[in-house]
């Protein structure tokens, strides 16, 4: 690999299972940190995922990780982690058991190694029992042991806090900075927009197969600017300032709302920069403006509506 | 490598419950030779011709291979587990050879035991007899093995497709197409127990040792590399 290539790269690729596509062409890099792979349920997410992880050949195009194809390539694992999304264990072993034989068959059965990995993800009390006994968030975290085991510089995750409970959440966070300033690659899929958002540096939008957007979440947002962002303005003067607003060329519509305006705007930027202008010319006090919709969950569903 | 692979399919293929269910399935030609001897005095060939011949390599011997070589990777895609093996550095013929061995590692010493306890218990039986049978239910188990295993790993209705091919195929066409005992693994098991013991094993329709053997070497070879390939190519649940 050379010292610039994207860790995991993914060239116009596609797969359908029948007459059902499940990815429709995507192309896309990830890069050293955290990135989230997000989108709705049945996106392609999963399939992406495992195209990348070389459960699935894809139909066409071509998935390289670490500058080595994936597919029919065992020995790239020794230098992946990979934990799904499905929570299947063998429930007759116990949890350092389950850990201790990925490490074996990662070539890395060293005591040190499999402490280490079950103290990240703090099961050490629970590790002599079986699995079979666990909860599904415990589940989930000796999963994440036995796929970080052998020290991969690829983590590729799938729903990983799927059953896990806040404060799970917050040192699965913790943990995947760590790695992430380690400089690690890690993917996380997830399709709950919040998770994503705290955790990841920069995004992958999947939406019915196809990559949507590409980017930080905030450059994401930028991307889709073909819809109006809505935008609450709180201002003295409300009926004159409305009235200035709409003759705005950014403006698409103005609603008075109690004791603030909402308006829909094309180009927020246009409106941040003449609002003060506009609220000073017809003597009007502004107060706030502030944006209703900046969270992933609205661009989410505008994307999925689209 | 294949060690903690096999420890780990030696372990499901004896699961407590599938133990209860192989036991009573190979008891069942025990308790029927004790039976027959019990409520008459069986002639000599009566057990080895009526039971072990019969009921032992037509119906006990595939359903037990069966019931575990076509769950050694059908539980695995079933359980979703089989992606915790292949997201692994691992050789794709070891996670076959290791699910094969322990198949057969479970399967073989009860149908062995059945087999040679039978053997023993006919009139005309002997040591000697006894090894052959005992040889002869192992090529079974193995080619069996071999066979269902890619069944499992093609189909989620392996179990099904195994019934069927052992009544049409092994009990229905091999009967009546004398041809067809070249590709038949309950042949194989036969041919090789009349190739070592002509004198107590029945010879009209068995097939010659080598031939046995031979073939028996071939057809579980083929659906290995079979199960490779399919481990290798398919789609991982």
């Amino acid at each position: 690999m050379t010292t610039n290539a994207a860790p995991i790269e993914v060239a116009g690729v596609s797969k359908w299972f029948g007459s059902v596509v499940a990815v429709n062409d995507a192309s896309f890099q990830v890069f050293p940190g955290v990135t989230g792979l997000l989108g709705p349920n049945g996106a392609g997410k999963t399939t992406l995922l495992n195209m990348m992880c070389g459960l699935t050949r894809p139909s066409r195009g071509r998935v390289r990780v670490l500058g080595e194809d994936v597919a029919g390539n065992i020995g790239l694992y020794r230098r992946i982690g990979v934990m799904l999304e499905h929570d299947s264990l063998y429930p007759f072993m116990t949890g350092r058991d389950f850990v201790r034989l990925a490490a074996k068959l990662q070539g890395a059965d060293r005591p040190e190694l499999i402490d280490r990995a079950i103290e990240a993800v703090n099961l050490k009390d629970a590790q002599d029992r079986a699995t079979g006994t666990y909860s599904r968030g415990m589940r989930q975290r000796i999963r994440l042991a036995a796929s970080i085991v052998h020290d991969p510089q690829v983590l590729i995750l799938d729903e990983p806090l799927n059953g896990t409970d806040p404060r799970q959440r917050v040192e699965f966070a913790d943990f995947v900075s760590q790695l992430a300033e380690q400089g690690k690659t890690v993917l996380i899929s997830s399709h709950i927009l919040e998770e994503v958002e705290s955790l990841a540096d920069r995004i992958l939008l999947v939406v019915s197969g196809k990559l949507a957007a590409a980017g930080n979440y905030r450059s994401i947002r930028e991307k889709l600017d073909e819809r109006p962002f809505h935008v609450r303005i709180g201002a003295s003067r409300q009926r004159e300032m409305a009235a200035a607003l709409v003759k705005l060329d950014a403006i698409e519509s103005v609603v008075l709302d109690g004791d603030a305006i909402e308006v829909l705007t094309h180009n927020l930027a246009e409106l941040q920069r003449m609002a003060p202008v506009l609220a000073k010319e017809i003597d009007s006090r502004l107060y706030r403006i502030e944006p209703l919709d900046e969270s992933l969950e609205s661009v989410f569903s505008y994307v999925v509506q689209r | 490598m294949i060690v903690p692979l096999f420890k780990l399919a030696l372990r499901q293929a004896a699961s407590p419950r599938r133990a209860v269910l192989l036991t009573l399935i190979s008891l069942l030609p025990l308790g029927l030779a004790a039976l027959i001897q019990t409520l008459g005095n069986p002639d000599g060939g009566d057990l080895i011709a009526g039971v072990l011949e019969t009921l032992l390599i037509y119906v006990a011997l595939p359903l037990v291979v069966m019931v575990l070589a076509t769950s050694a990777f059908g539980n695995e895609v079933e359980d979703r587990t089989l992606s915790l093996l292949t997201t692994k550095p691992v050789p794709r013929w070891s996670i076959v050879l290791a699910k094969l061995a322990a198949t057969i590692i479970v399967a073989a010493p009860v149908i062995a035991v059945v087999a040679a306890i039978v053997t023993l218990m006919d009139p005309d039986g002997s040591g000697k007899a006894a090894m052959a049978a005992v040889a002869g239910t192992l090529v079974g188990v193995v080619t069996y093995a071999s066979a269902f295993m890619w069944a499992g790993l093609l189909t989620t209705r392996a179990l099904g497709f195994a019934l069927i091919y052992v009544l049409l195929w092994e009990v229905v066409i091999t009967g009546f197409l004398q041809g067809a005992r070249y590709l038949s693994v309950r042949s194989y098991a036969q041919g090789t127990m009349y190739g070592l013991d002509d004198t107590t094993f029945d010879d009209a329709l068995a097939i010659d040792l080598s031939y046995a053997l031979g073939g028996a070497a071939i057809v579980t070879a083929v659906f290995f590399l079979l199960s490779v390939r399919r481990l290798s190519r398919m789609d991982v649940p």
